[in-house]
């Protein structure tokens, strides 16, 4: 095992993660490879190794960012307005995660998983006032895993 | 079938704290199991169903 990998995976970790919440978009592997001055080729294999650890969550061609939770890197639902930046997240857990990982204020903007109803809420960097409506969870905590985009 | 639980929004909220509060950070990661235990039971969500490694639902 290269000695120096986990520091450079903490290193590309950072920056992919700093993308997000400075972009609210997915980083390509050479915008990481230049934050944290690297190659693309090394960058490449470290989301490799991201995502065996689970950190990421990588599309079919390996390189693109499909999920660094709550982060998503492609458009759903689940969408998180703080300041001037609109956010993607995985899931309704993953929305109010954006808002925790920034610590920061915003709005949530959702559907109703059983009636479709467009929802929104505001969310006060110190959590939501308390509402009626609930999250349900559909996938056990063992299954996650299993298949997390669907989770 | 074991039956699925809702979250209450407070709940929910704990959740994202405990997992992504430190996220931005070098020193983030996931919880483990038995932390993960730890926290969905501090959140009062009990059962197999939060158990990251229960046998009833490998």
């Amino acid at each position: 095992m290269d000695p120096i990998a986990p520091d450079f995976d903490t290193r590309v970790k950072l920056a992919i993660y700093r993308h997000f919440a400075d972009t609210a978009r997915r980083p390509e592997v050479s915008e990481i490879a230049r934050a944290v001055e690297s190659s693309p080729a090394d960058v490449s294999a470290a989301y490799g190794r991201l995502f065996k650890s689970r950190v990421l969550v990588l599309e079919p061609d390996g390189t693109s960012i499909r999920m660094a939770p709550p982060f998503s890197g492609v458009p759903t639902q689940h969408r998180v307005v703080a300041g001037d930046r609109e956010y993607f997240a995985n899931c309704a857990w993953d929305a109010l995660g954006i808002l925790a990982a920034l610590h920061a204020p915003g709005v949530v903007h959702s559907r109703c998983g059983q009636s479709d109803e467009a929802v929104a809420f505001d969310v006060p960097a110190d959590g939501p006032l308390p509402t009626e409506w609930v999250f349900h969870c559909a996938v056990p905590a063992a299954q996650w895993w299993n298949d997390i985009v669907f989770t | 079938m074991p039956m699925r639980p809702v979250v209450r929004m407070d709940q929910l909220w704990g959740l994202s704290v405990a997992w992504y509060a430190t996220r931005l950070q070098a020193a983030a990661r996931r919880p483990g199991p038995d932390e993960m235990r730890e926290i969905f039971a501090g959140l009062g969500l009990h059962g197999s169903f939060w158990d990251p490694q229960a046998d009833e639902f490998s």
